[in-house]
C-alpha cells in the first residue's frame, strides 16, 4: 500500500497517531512467524493439517472477497474452483508423471477458464439471481463430477499417490504451500483495492448502473473480478486434492466449504483486505473445536455454522474489521466537535481561455459576484494566479479542433424522433431536437414531460425503444452505457449517484475514460489519475475533500463532485439534470459560474432544470418537451413568452397542471428509487427575479 | 406405453411440486426475499408428520390440518424474529441469511430426528390404480389430490380475502398500499407466514412420496427454485405451469436418458432461464437499469 | 491502529492455543508401560450421510472391547478405544486420523465406515506407516494404491461380492435360466462394483441386458425407474442399493405391479427386520443378497459375539457391526502374534503372510490388502434370512426360485 494512500486511509478513519511504517512492520512478522513456527512444530501433523486448512481458507476468502467484497455479486458456489483445481491435478496426474506440485497452476488456469466462463453469462444477473445461479453451478459441476466417470472417476474419485518425500518432513510442503498462496492472495487483494481495477468494483458494488455511466465497462470489470477471484483458489485447491490424496465429487463440490468461505470474510469484514485472513483464522480453529466437542452430536457443526452466519448477517454484516473500526473511531472522537472545512464560495480565478474567439459573450469575471467580505482565495489552494494558471489548463483538457465553434457546425448531440414506452405509459413520443456545439441549451418542460427519460437514452442508462440519437452525426443509440463516455458523453444525475461508501476521491477517480489492462492495473487512488482527480476537486471548490467519504457530504456538494467525476472523462458534451435542484441558492451561483467556464473551455451543456431564472439567464437555446415531444426551440426570450409553452405549464390542453415551476421538480418515474433529496425548495421566493 | 407411463407420473409429481413452490414464488413476489431455507422447512414439516403418525397413528393427508397451523407459526416467528431485521439489506444478503437457516434447520432435524431417513407407510403407500396398462400410485394420486385443493384454496385466500387482497396490493406497490391502510410490515409477516405454512402440506403430502433425511433439502430448494424460476419468479399460475413442466421433464429425462441427468435439468433451467429470459414464463419483467 | 499490529501474532497465538485444548483434552496412549492401557483410535460417521453404519460399526467395535477386556485385555493391557465422529466429511477423517496419530498418539488404529472415507483415510495412515484394518472399504480404489498397511477385514472385495450369486445362476438349468436382466444402481463405489461382477459374469454366459441405467445417490424416488424397469421386462433384477434405495426400489416394483424371477440387492436385504418392516414381510420372499457375516455361521466367537451384543444392545446385530468386530479381531490376532505394537510394519507383514479366524470365517490378503475369500449368498425365505450358500455354512437347504408375486402389503 502506498505511503500516501496509507496516510490517507488512515485519516479518513478519523486520524490515527501510528505511524506508517507499523502496519508493513506487522504484516512482515506476522508471515515470518508462520514461516518459521511450523519448524517447531514439525512432528505435530494436527497441527499442520488445521494450517494448511486454514491457509486454504484464507486464499479462498480472500479470492471471493474481490467478486463479492469488492464488486458486491455475492457467490455461493467458490469451493467449485477448489473443486475444479483438485480434479485438474487428479486428471492430469494420471496422465503425467510429474509432481502434483508442478501440476497445481493448472488448476488455477482451469479454474480461471471456468471462471471466465461463468462470469461471461452469469454477470448478467444481479443481486439474488447471481446467488441463485451460483449455487446451481456449484451443484452442476457436482454432478457433472459425477456422471462424467470416464473422465473423474465418478463417485470412487481420483486417487492421487502419496508424497515422496521422507516421512520426516510431514506436511510440511503442504504448509509452506498453502502459505505462500495465501501471502499471495492476500497481496493480490491489497493491491486489487488500490487499482483502477478496484476503484471500478467498488463503484460496480454501490451503483451499478451509476459506473456504467461514467465509462466503466462492467461486464468487463466484473469478468475480470471474476477470473481474478478464481485463479488462485483454483491452485490452492489442486495443492488440496494432493494433500488428501483423495478427490471426489462430494467433498470436493461441498456447498458447505462455500458456506465457510462467505462467513470467513463476512465475519472478518467483507470488502476489506485483511477481513478473510482474520475470518479464516476465527472459523477453521472454531471449526475443529466443534469437531472435538461436539463432534458426536448430530448437526452440531450445521447449527453453529448455519447459526453463525445468520448472527452475523444480522447482527454485523459489515464484520469484526469494519465494525472495531468504527468503533475505535467513535470511541477517538467522543466529546470532540466534527471539524469545519471551509469551502470556497466561489471558484479559483480563471483568466479567459486564450484562444476563443467567437464566443457570444465576454467572459464576466467569475469573482465579481461574490459577496465582498467573503475570503479571497478559497482555503487550501495557492494564490489565484498560480492557481488560476494551473487548474484549467490541465484540468480540463478539450482538444484544439473543438474550441473553434463554426456557423455551419454539424450539431454535437441530435435526438430524432425518439419513443420510449413504459407498459402502458408514453414517456417520448417522437421527441426531435438538436444540441448545437458549443452551447449551454436549456431542456425545460412540466413534470412527466420526458426530459430525464430523454437524457437517460442519451446516456443509456435504460435501453432505447424507437428513434435516433446521434453525437457529432455518429449513431450512439446502439451502444452501451459505457461506451457512450469514451465518445465525449458526460452525465450527472437528478439525484446524485455518488458511490457514498467510497470517499470523495475515490469516486472521482473512479470514471474511465479509456479500457485498457494495463489501465486497470495502476494506481486508483494515487499516481497520476489520482492527481488529476485532487486538480478537478479543486476546480470545484471541494479540494479539501478529497478524504471525506462520499455520503456524509451536503446534497450541493455531492453534485459538484458527480460534476468532477465527469469532468474526469474529458467530456465535450455533459448533460445536467438538474443541477441547481435541492441545492443551497448561494451555491447555484458558483454552479453557474463554473459551467459558463467549461462551457468557455469548449464543452456543450443539455441543461434540464426547472429554476426558471437560472435557466433564462444561463442557457441559450431553450428547448421546450411536453408530452414527449418537443413543443418550442429557441433563444430564452422568446420562450418566456411563447404561448403554447405557457399553456403547457399552465394547463388548457390537460397535459400538465403545473405553473411555471420555480424549485426542485418531484421525483420522476426513472430516477432511482428512494427518498427525495435533501434540497428542499427555499421558499416559493424565486431567485433572481429582482434582477 | 412407457411415455404414457412416464408423463403422467410426472404430472402428478407436477401437481405436488406446484403445491411446494407455491409458497416461495408468493414470498418472493410480495416480499422480493427468495427463502432458500424453503426447503429445509419442507423436510421439516414432513418429519413433524412422521413423528405426528409415529406417535398417533393419524394419517398423513389428514395431519395437514396440524402441520399447517404449526409450520405458519414457524415462519412468522422466523420473519419477527430474523428476517424482519435485514429488509434494508441488499437482496445477496437476505439470501445468505435464508440459506444459513437452511443449515440451521437442517441441523436441528439432524440433532432430534437423526441422520436417517424417515418414511410414513400409511397402508396406501405402496399400491396403485391400475388403468390401461398404467398404473398411478395410490399415495401419488391422493397427494396430487390434496395439492390441488390446497392449492385452490390458496388462490381463494389471496383473491377473495381482504387479507388477501392486501397481500397483492403489498406485491404490486408497497407505498400504494400503505396509503389506502394495508399495515405493510404485518402483511410482510403474514405472507412469509403463508408461505412457510404451505410447506406444512406440502410437506405431509412428501412424506408419503418419499422417504426423507435432513440433507435432503438441497435437492427440494434445487427443484423449488428450477420451478419458479421457470414458471416466473412471484407467479402462483407460473409455478403451477413450471411445476407440471418440470415434473414432466424429470422424469422423461430419468426414463429416457438416466436417473443421474434428471436433477441437472433444474440447473440448467436455473442458469439458462435467469440469464435468458430472467422473469420466467408468466412472471412480470422488473424495470431496472441496465447496465450489462 | 494498535489493534492491528498485534493481529497477526494474536492469530497464529489462537492457533496455539486451540491445539493446545485438543490435546488437553485427549488421553495420551501409553509407550512401552505395560500397566498403561493400549489405545486403540478410529474415526467413525456418527453424523452425516453415513450415520447409520457408523453407528452400528461403533457397537462392534465396542463389544469387541469388551470381550478382549474381560479375557485379561491385549498383550496384558486394557484396551481402550478412542473414537472420534467424522461426520461422513472427507476432510474432517483426515484431520481426525492425524490428531489420532500425532496429537493423541494412539498405539492403534482401526478404520472408518464407507470406502469414501477410507480412502483418504488410509492414505493418512499408510503415511505414517500404521497398520489399517478397516471394516468398510470394498472399493477397487482402496487397492490400487501399491499401500502396504491396509486390510479389509470382509471375505472380498466388491467386484466378487456376489460371485456366489452368479454362479448359481449359471448353474440353472437352461430352460430355467433367466434370459434378460436389468442392473439398477446407485452411483456408489462400492455398490456399482458388486452389480458390475455380476453383470461381467451374466453377460458372459449370455443373459442379456436390458437395463443398465445408474442413479444418483439422493434419489427417493423410483416409481419412474420401476416403470422404465418393467417396461424392459427383465427376468432377473440385481440393484446395487445401500439401503433406502433398495427399500425405494422394492415399494415402487410393488406399485408398478412388476415382479421378476429373480430378484438380487446388495446390501439393503441385510438389515433384519428393518428391511423386512420397510418392504413389507409379504415381499421379502425369494430375494437374493451377498453378505459378509451370518448370525448362524458355526465360526469361531460367532455365537459369543451374538450374546454380548443382544445383552449390551438388544437385538440381532447388523451386518457392518459384525465387520468392525472382525476388523478388531485382526488387528488384534497380529498384535498377539508379533507381541507388540511398537512396529507397525511387522503386524503388517504378518497379516500379508498369515491368515485370521474371525466370525466372518478365515480372512487372508493379497499384497495389495484384498481379502480372498468369498460372500455368503443369502435369501429371505418365509419372512426370514437364511444362508443358502456356500453349504458348509448353510441354514437352509432350498433356495426359493423362481421369485413369487409381491405379496401383500407391510
Amino acid at each position: 500500500m502506498s505511503r500516501a494512500g496509507a496516510v490517507a486511509a488512515e485519516r479518513a478513519a478519523g486520524g490515527s497517531r501510528v505511524p506508517a511504517w507499523v502496519r508493513p512492520a506487522a504484516v512482515t512478522a506476522g508471515v515470518l512467524v508462520l514461516a518459521l513456527g511450523p519448524l517447531a512444530i514439525v512432528d505435530n501433523l494436527y497441527i499442520q493439517t488445521v494450517a494448511i486448512l486454514t491457509f486454504l481458507l484464507v486464499v479462498s476468502s480472500s479470492g471471493w472477497n474481490i467478486i463479492s467484497g469488492f464488486a458486491g455479486y455475492v457467490s455461493l458456489g467458490q469451493s467449485a474452483f477448489i473443486g475444479v483445481g483438485a480434479y485438474t491435478v487428479g486428471i492430469l496426474s494420471k496422465h503425467l508423471e510429474v509432481s502434483p506440485f508442478l501440476l497445481a497452476p493448472l488448476g488455477g488456469v482451469a479454474a480461471a477458464v471456468l471462471a471466465a466462463i461463468l462470469g461471461l453469462v452469469a454477470m448478467r444477473a444481479r443481486g439474488h439471481a447471481f446467488v441463485i445461479i451460483t449455487i446451481a453451478f456449484l451443484f452442476l459441476m457436482q454432478t457433472l463430477a459425477l456422471n462424467l466417470r470416464s473422465i473423474t472417476g465418478g463417485s470412487a474419485g481420483i486417487t492421487l499417490p502419496l508424497p515422496t518425500w521422507s516421512r520426516d518432513l510431514g506436511e510440511l510442503p503442504f504448509y509452506y504451500a498453502m502459505l505462500a498462496l495465501a501471502v499471495l492472495s492476500v497481496a493480490l487483494a491489497a493491491w486489487v483495492r488500490r487499482s483502477k481495477l478496484g476503484a471500478g468494483l467498488l463503484a460496480i458494488r454501490e451503483d451499478e448502473g451509476k459506473a456504467a455511466a461514467i465509462g466503466i465497462r462492467t461486464p468487463a470489470y466484473k469478468l475480470i473480478g471474476f477470473v481474478v477471484s478464481a485463479v488462485l483458489i483454483g491452485i490452492a485447491g489442486g495443492i488440496d486434492g494432493y494433500f488428501l490424496t483423495f478427490i471426489d465429487p462430494r467433498g470436493m463440490f461441498d456447498i458447505l466449504i462455500s458456506v465457510q468461505i462467505v462467513l470467513a470474510a463476512l465475519l472478518g469484514g467483507r470488502g476489506t483486505v485483511w477481513g478473510p485472513v482474520l475470518g479464516a483464522f476465527l472459523l477453521q480453529p472454531l471449526s475443529e473445536v466443534v469437531n472435538n466437542y461436539f463432534g458426536t452430536q448430530l448437526g452440531a457443526r450445521l447449527l453453529v455454522f448455519g447459526g453463525l452466519l445468520a448472527l452475523v448477517v444480522v447482527i454485523m454484516p459489515s464484520g469484526i474489521i469494519p465494525t472495531v473500526r468504527n468503533a475505535v473511531r467513535r470511541w477517538r472522537e467522543r466529546g470532540s466537535t466534527v471539524p469545519f472545512i471551509e469551502q470556497p464560495v466561489r471558484l479559483a480565478t480563471v483568466p479567459a481561455a486564450p484562444a476563443a474567439n467567437g464566443q457570444a459573450e465576454a467572459p464576466a469575471e467569475p469573482g465579481a459576484r461574490a459577496a465582498p467580505d467573503e475570503p479571497a482565495e478559497p482555503v487550501g489552494t495557492a494564490p489565484p494566479g498560480e492557481s488560476a494558471a494551473r487548474a484549467p489548463a490541465s484540468a480540463v483538457r478539450v482538444s484544439e479542433a473543438d474550441r473553434e465553434p463554426e456557423p455551419e457546425r454539424v450539431p454535437i448531440l441530435e435526438i430524432r424522433g425518439l419513443s420510449k414506452r413504459f407498459g402502458g405509459l408514453t414517456a417520448l413520443d417522437g421527441c426531435t431536437f438538436s444540441v448545437r456545439e458549443g452551447t449551454i441549451t436549456g431542456l425545460i418542460g412540466p413534470n412527466g414531460s420526458g426530459k430525464t427519460t430523454v437524457f437517460n437514452l442519451v446516456s443509456g442508462t435504460i435501453p432505447g425503444a424507437g428513434g435516433e440519437v446521434r453525437f457529432s452525426s455518429r449513431r450512439i443509440d446502439q451502444l452501451r452505457s459505457w461506451e457512450r463516455p469514451a465518445l465525449g458523453i458526460g452525465r450527472t444525475f437528478q439525484i446524485t449517484r455518488l458511490f457514498k461508501q467510497l470517499t470523495v476521491l475515490e469516486n472521482v477517480v473512479a470514471p474511465l475514460r479509456h479500457f485498457s489492462l494495463r489501465h486497470l492495473a495502476s494506481g486508483g487512488t494515487s499516481g497520476a489519475e489520482a492527481a488529476r482527480a485532487r486538480e478537478l476537486l479543486d476546480l470545484v471548490g471541494l479540494g479539501s475533500f478529497g478524504d471525506r467519504t462520499a455520503g456524509t457530504l451536503s446534497f450541493g456538494q455531492q453534485k459538484l463532485v458527480e460534476l468532477a467525476q465527469v469532468l474526469m472523462l474529458e467530456p465535450r458534451l455533459i448533460l445536467l439534470d438538474e443541477p441547481a435542484g435541492g441545492v443551497n441558492p448561494s451555491l447555484i451561483q458558483h454552479l453557474a459560474d463554473l459551467i459558463r467556464q467549461l462551457n468557455r473551455e469548449g464543452i456543450s451543456f443539455l441543461v434540464v432544470e426547472h429554476n426558471m431564472p437560472l435557466v433564462l439567464e444561463l442557457c441559450d437555446p431553450v428547448v421546450v418537451l411536453a408530452a414527449g415531444r418537443t413543443i418550442a426551440q429557441g433563444p430564452p426570450e422568446a420562450i418566456q413568452r411563447d404561448p403554447e409553452v405557457l399553456g403547457a405549464y399552465l394547463g388548457g390542453d390537460g397535459s400538465a397542471t403545473e405553473r411555471l415551476p420555480r424549485g426542485p421538480a418531484e421525483l420522476q418515474e426513472d430516477a432511482p428509487a428512494g427518498p427525495r433529496g435533501p434540497g428542499n425548495p427555499k421558499g416559493d421566493a424565486p431567485v433572481g427575479r429582482e434582477r | 406405453m412407457k411415455l404414457a407411463q412416464t408423463v403422467l407420473l410426472g404430472l402428478l409429481t407436477g401437481g405436488v411440486y406446484a403445491l411446494l413452490a407455491s409458497g416461495l414464488t408468493l414470498v418472493f413476489g410480495v416480499m422480493r426475499i427468495i427463502n432458500v431455507a424453503q426447503g429445509a422447512l419442507l423436510i421439516l414439516a414432513a418429519l413433524f408428520t412422521f413423528e405426528i403418525w409415529r406417535r398417533t397413528g393419524l394419517d398423513p393427508l389428514l395431519a395437514i390440518v396440524v402441520t399447517t397451523p404449526l409450520m405458519f407459526g414457524v415462519g412468522w416467528l422466523l420473519y419477527r424474529g430474523l428476517l424482519a431485521r435485514v429488509r434494508a439489506a441488499p437482496e445477496a444478503m437476505t439470501v445468505l441469511l435464508t440459506f444459513a437457516l437452511a443449515i440451521a434447520i437442517e441441523g436441528f432435524m439432524g440433532l432430534i430426528w437423526r441422520n436417517v431417513f424417515r418414511s410414513v407407510t400409511p397402508s396406501y403407500f405402496a399400491s396403485s390404480f391400475h388403468v390401461g396398462g398404467l398404473f398411478l400410485p395410490k399415495g401419488l394420486a391422493a397427494g396430487c389430490l390434496t395439492a390441488v385443493v390446497v392449492l385452490g384454496l390458496l388462490y381463494l385466500v389471496l383473491t377473495r380475502t381482504w387479507t388477501g387482497r392486501a397481500i397483492r396490493a403489498s406485491a404490486e406497490n408497497l407505498q400504494g398500499a400503505q396509503l389506502v391502510g394495508v399495515r405493510v410490515v404485518d402483511v410482510a409477516a403474514l405472507t412469509f407466514a403463508i408461505g412457510v405454512a404451505t410447506t406444512g402440506a406440502g410437506g405431509s403430502i412428501l412424506s408419503i412420496l418419499q422417504p426423507v433425511f435432513p440433507a435432503s433439502h438441497y435437492v427440494w430448494i434445487s427443484k423449488l427454485l428450477g420451478i419458479i424460476v421457470l414458471g416466473g419468479m412471484g407467479s402462483l399460475p407460473g409455478a403451477v405451469i413450471g411445476a407440471l413442466l418440470l415434473g414432466v421433464a424429470e422424469n422423461v429425462t430419468s426414463a429416457y436418458v438416466s436417473p443421474r441427468w434428471s436433477l441437472v435439468v433444474f440447473y440448467v433451467v436455473i442458469m439458462v432461464v435467469l440469464l435468458v429470459r430472467p422473469q420466467g414464463i408468466a412472471g412480470s419483467r422488473l424495470r431496472e437499469d441496465v447496465a450489462a | 491502529m494498535k489493534k492491528f499490529r498485534q493481529l497477526p501474532a494474536a492469530l497464529v497465538t489462537l492457533l496455539l492455543l486451540v491445539a493446545g485444548c485438543s490435546s488437553n483434552s485427549s488421553s495420551s496412549g501409553g509407550s512401552g508401560n505395560t500397566s498403561k492401557p493400549l489405545v486403540i483410535g478410529a474415526s467413525l460417521p456418527l453424523s452425516g450421510d453415513f450415520a447409520q453404519p457408523g453407528e452400528a460399526s461403533k457397537k462392534g467395535y465396542t463389544i469387541w472391547q469388551e470381550m478382549v477386556n474381560k479375557n485379561g485385555g491385549l498383550l496384558k493391557r486394557q484396551v481402550q478405544l478412542k473414537i472420534v465422529d467424522d461426520a461422513s466429511d472427507q476432510n474432517t477423517v483426515v484431520s481426525d486420523y492425524n490428531r489420532l496419530i500425532s496429537q493423541d498418539k494412539v498405539d492403534l488404529l482401526l478404520g472408518t465406515f464407507s470406502s469414501l472415507l477410507n480412502i483418504p483415510a488410509s492414505a493418512v495412515a499408510e503415511k505414517a506407516g500404521k497398520t489399517y484394518v478397516c471394516p468398510a472399504c470394498g472399493s477397487p480404489d482402496m487397492f490400487n494404491r501399491k499401500f502396504k498397511n491396509i486390510f479389509f477385514a470382509q471375505p472380498a472385495t466388491a467386484v466378487h461380492q456376489a460371485d456366489l450369486f452368479a454362479q448359481w445362476v449359471k448353474s440353472l438349468p437352461a430352460d430355467q435360466r433367466p434370459k434378460t436382466a436389468a442392473y439398477p444402481t446407485q452411483d456408489d463405489p462400492f455398490a456399482q462394483p458388486v452389480v458390475n461382477g455380476i453383470k461381467d459374469q451374466l453377460e458372459a454366459a449370455g443373459i442379456k441386458t436390458v437395463y443398465g441405467k445408474v442413479y444418483p445417490a439422493d434419489t427417493s424416488n423410483f416409481d419412474t425407474i420401476a416403470s422404465d424397469i418393467k417396461n424392459a421386462k427383465p427376468d432377473l433384477i440385481a440393484q446395487g442399493a445401500v439401503f433406502e434405495d433398495g427399500v425405494g426400489l422394492v415399494r415402487s416394483l410393488v406399485k408398478a405391479g412388476y415382479s421378476p424371477k429373480a430378484m438380487f440387492q446388495t446390501s439393503a436385504p441385510s438389515n433384519g427386520d428393518q428391511y423386512s418392516k420397510s418392504v413389507g414381510a409379504a415381499n421379502t420372499e425369494g430375494v437374493f443378497y451377498a453378505v459378509s457375516w451370518s448370525p448362524a455361521a458355526k465360526y469361531p466367537l460367532n455365537q459369543e459375539f451374538l450374546q454380548a451384543y443382544q445383552t449390551k444392545f438388544g437385538g440381532v446385530p447388523e451386518e457392518d457391526a459384525a465387520d468392525s468386530f472382525a476388523a478388531a479381531q485382526v488387528l488384534q490376532a497380529a498384535v498377539q502374534a508379533v507381541g507388540s505394537v511398537d512396529d507397525q510394519a511387522k503386524l503388517s507383514d504378518w497379516l500379508h503372510n498369515n491368515k485370521v479366524d474371525t466370525i466372518l470365517g478365515p480372512l487372508s490378503w493379497d499384497e495389495r490388502g484384498a481379502p480372498q475369500q468369498a460372500f455368503i449368498l443369502a435369501q429371505w425365505q418365509s419372512g426370514a434370512a437364511q444362508v443358502v450358500l456356500p453349504q458348509n455354512v448353510a441354514t437352509s437347504q432350498k433356495i426359493v426360485f423362481p421369485k413369487p408375486n409381491w405379496g401383500g402389503q407391510g
